[in-house]
């Protein structure tokens, strides 16, 4: 326990160095980010306006917290993505991982977990000016900010795991981007990425209950930003630890059949 | 016109180098086909909701998409990557191969490289235009149709212009990644009519990144909202962009040049 | 003497998927595809005991890499049985892994933008390193390899020699028993293959470590093994002694002289390797040399006569030029 302790901090030292390296870069990376919230943001504030005010009991106020808030969340889900996976088997980076006695996932959680302290360090400047200029109606709890802080680091485990599973396709094929492109679109209209989910049909909302994509997007705004009671609070972050233990589960078996297959035919 | 033969022969090779990867055409369908999808759903949530978005109908901002997805797809298949190559060879120091060519090596640089399978977006886009049309009734003049595409003819070439001073002033602080992610990220913008942006972010996608000639000034000439002081805004704005960005490739090219002496 | 390393009858088969040429080929390969078994390791077996370093030679595709894979643990073996120090490597257990490092020479560990001292306080806790011992040794090691100054500088702004320095103190912090050593100075100038060569040797001296290690270099391979092991089409060809190897493969000599009249003519003694003003040097076979010898001695006036054994790369490219039929 210790020994992985040790491990997390160093590898998560790394990933801060590291990413460092390139603020101007990092910058970039999240001006591009950001402009999709935005876009949403401008666009159903203006919708609201022209509904009166409010659109789906969202005010522009609303709508301005909502995807404020998005921008954390997202910089939070970054995770180590299935194209990364599929470089990685194709230039052999995976082949020694395997040769360190610590399982290679540990250090894709380990190094993104550090990269979100650079990460958040340059997103608050970021936010301060989007705050400004949007005026977010944001008044959370202090109940609403724990669960939130929680919210968004189960986000992060949930997301890393469904991307790896993903990722772990290309040890059967690599001919994989089309499966990637169609699972981001899912995610991107069943998250509450493009619009928060009450603002969906009904249906889609039911159909969004059996995915994992809300509980690493969606719900985590919503806790800061929505207006969910303490048992909606708690019942979701049962619900992103159920789909941890999913994920784990399913993790590791699909590894144990994929890394069989690997090193049947070599890396 | 040397020229001209030189980018055509490029163009060739680009192609028969494009057709040794045929399965990439079925991502690209995919793909585009999935962008279409997600489009199409965000403009029936906005319009579950409201009958217009900010003085313009559905069936406009059908028209505004179309022109968003053709122009991405130009953008995507002759611009972006010329431009990357070219940041890729300053990088590793492989230009040199491309400024020993008896050719003006702006040009050269700007045509290497085609992607043939994007212009299934360049086609995609087309017919999403000419489906928003339709509903429209076609009611297009001939003054309306050229204004369009001269509009896109501009709209293209000051992208061009916008991704050449990026390449060739910014590349030694940041990563090809980078600068493709933010255009990505400021591009989408062009989804919606820039005029329901804050007066800030409009100014930005206006002069900054060239998203309102891209894609809104060529769909208000579809729409009938563009305006001939407008147009000729957008050609002198055009020009100064050619002549500026010339002259910053120039700057560039002395830069690079003392530095791998 | 304990082994290290024990291979017994180690096989590795791939199936390739077959194709021929064409759409119509193509086509069909969509639906049913003809797989064709390549033998990339071939029924090999040889012992290597503790603290011996052994050259692994052979051209390329003769199924060096994939047996160091299996020893390694990264690749399942077909048949037979491989085991490192008593370990069934594909297993891949934390204890065998502890004890063990695979160095590629094309591939690098460290972390691109950062000094490489940062990328080996990673390699401390991934191995759980005690903090004083690691720093002992990483120290010994920079000392070694003369790279104190540049651990502190980012990897990005080493040479490549110098950044393949880097690499091999990262792969050795943990003290491995056993080093799989994939052509670790590919690419490197002479000194500084020198360099990692008396590194090794040192390494291997000092810990009593079992090295086994491929190169292109045969000066790699002079320098560090007395023992070869030659693979050529996932065969082996031959197990022994470098200097046994030349006896046996080469089936030439060089017999070198100077002329000191000038006119000659050398086409009845051999084959003229080399003529460079009045020094000539002939190539004859092996059983013929001391007759050329005599007879040149006789018959011309020359002066400096040495017979020497082919170069050694010479030897390795005649063995590798072997048809796979007589393999």
């Amino acid at each position: 326990m210790k020994r992985y302790f040790d491990y997390y901090r160093a590898q998560m030292k790394i990933a801060v160095l590291q990413e460092f390296q390139y603020p101007i870069a990092q910058y970039f990376y999240m001006i591009g980010m950001i402009a999709e919230p935005v876009i949403y943001m401008v666009v159903w504030s203006a919708v609201a306006v022209q509904q009166g005010g409010a659109v789906g009991g969202y005010t522009p106020g609303g709508f301005a917290a909502y995807y404020i808030v998005w921008t954390l969340v997202r910089n939070m889900n970054i995770v180590f993505t299935p194209y990364g996976w599929e470089w990685r088997i194709r230039e052999g980076r995976l082949s020694m991982e395997l040769l360190r006695p610590i399982h290679p996932l540990h250090g894709d959680v380990a190094y993104f977990a550090g990269w979100k302290f650079v990460v958040i360090a340059l997103w608050i400047p970021l936010a301060i000016f989007l705050s400004l200029i949007f005026k977010p109606d944001l008044h959370p709890t202090l109940l609403e900010g724990v669960a939130f802080f929680f919210a968004i680091w189960l986000a992060y485990l949930i997301r890393t795991m469904t991307l790896s599973l993903l990722g772990m396709i290309t040890f059967w094929t690599t001919r994989v981007s089309a499966i990637f492109e169609l699972y981001f679109a899912a995610e991107l209209v069943l998250s509450g990425r493009l619009v928060p989910l009450t603002l969906m049909p009904q249906w889609v909302q039911d159909l969004a209950w059996f995915f994992p994509f809300r509980w690493a997007f969606g719900f985590p705004i919503e806790t800061l930003a929505g207006n969910l009671t303490t048992s909606q609070l708690l019942g979701g972050l049962g619900m992103q630890a159920a789909w941890i233990v999913i994920g784990i589960v399913a993790t590791n078996l699909l590894w144990r059949v994929g890394i069989k297959k690997f090193s049947a035919v070599g890396g | 016109m040397n020229g001209l033969r030189l980018a055509w022969s490029y163009l060739r090779i680009g192609i028969l180098n494009e057709f040794q990867y045929r399965a990439n055409l079925y991502i690209q369908i995919l793909q585009t086909f999935i962008a279409l999808a997600v489009g199409l759903i965000g403009l029936q949530l906005v319009f579950d909701q409201t009958t217009q978005l900010g003085g313009w109908s559905r069936t406009e901002l059908l028209a505004v998409m179309g022109v968003y997805i053709l122009m991405g797809g130009v953008i995507r298949a002759a611009i972006q990557p010329n431009m990357e190559r070219l940041m890729d060879d300053i990088r590793n120091g492989t230009l040199d191969f491309a400024l020993t060519k008896p050719a003006d090596a702006q040009l050269l640089v700007s045509v290497r490289e085609f992607r043939l399978w994007q212009t299934v977006d360049v086609l995609t886009g087309a017919i999403v235009i000419g489906v928003a049309l339709a509903q429209l009734g076609w009611s297009l003049s001939a003054l309306s149709a050229l204004g369009f595409l001269s509009a896109l003819v501009m709209g293209a070439a000051l992208t061009y212009c916008f991704w050449l001073m990026i390449t060739t002033t910014a590349f030694w602080f940041i990563r090809v990644n980078d600068i493709a992610n933010l255009f990505e990220g400021l591009y989408a913008a062009g989804r919606w009519p820039v005029d329901i942006y804050p007066l800030w972010l409009r100014t930005g996608l206006t002069f900054l990144v060239p998203v309102a000639f891209a894609v809104t000034i060529p769909a208000s000439a579809l729409t009938g909202r563009l305006t001939f002081l407008t147009w000729l805004g957008a050609l002198g704005l055009t020009v100064l962009f050619l002549v500026v960005s010339r002259l910053f490739w120039r700057r560039g090219l002395k830069n690079y040049s003392g530095a791998s002496a | 003497m304990s082994l290290a390393v024990n291979v017994s009858s180690l096989t590795k088969h791939y199936q390739v998927p077959e194709r021929e040429a064409g759409l119509k080929a193509a086509a069909q390969g969509l639906f049913k595809r003809r797989y064709r078994t390549v033998k990339a390791v071939d029924d090999i077996s040889f012992q290597i005991p503790t603290g011996e370093v052994v050259g692994f030679l052979g051209p390329n595709g003769a199924g060096k890499t994939t047996t160091l894979k299996m020893l390694s643990g990264l690749l399942h073996p077909t048949g037979g049985s491989a085991s490192v120090l008593d370990f069934e490597p594909f297993r891949r257990s934390h204890d065998f892994l502890r004890q063990i490092t695979l160095v590629m020479g094309n591939r690098n560990q460290l972390s691109w933008d950062l000094p490489a001292l940062d990328s080996f306080d990673l390699q401390r806790a991934i191995y759980g390193l005690h903090a004083d011992e690691f720093k002992k040794t990483r120290d010994e090691f920079i000392e070694i390899l003369e790279v104190g100054s540049l651990v502190k500088q980012p990897v990005r702004n080493l040479s490549l020699g110098e950044r393949m320095k880097m690499e091999i103190i990262g792969a050795l912090l943990h003290k491995p028993k056993v080093l799989f050593l994939d052509e670790p100075t590919i690419g490197l100038d002479v000194t500084m293959q020198k360099r990692i060569r008396t590194f090794v040797a040192e390494y291997n001296q000092r810990y009593g470590a079992t090295v086994l290690l491929t190169s292109h270099y045969m000066a790699d391979v002079e320098a560090l093994c007395k023992r070869v092991v030659v693979i050529h089409h996932g065969k082996i060809l031959f197990d022994g002694n470098l200097s046994a190897l030349v006896e046996r493969f080469s089936a030439f000599k060089t017999v070198a002289f100077t002329l000191t009249d000038s006119a000659s003519d050398l086409t009845p003694f051999g084959e003229v390797a080399a003529r460079d003003g009045s020094r000539v040097t002939l190539r004859v076979p092996k059983e013929k040399a001391s007759e050329v010898t005599s007879r040149l001695l006789t018959s011309l006036q020359v002066e400096d006569l040495t017979v020497e054994a082919l170069p050694i790369e010479d030897v390795i490219a005649s063995v590798f030029a072997i048809p796979k039929e007589a393999a």
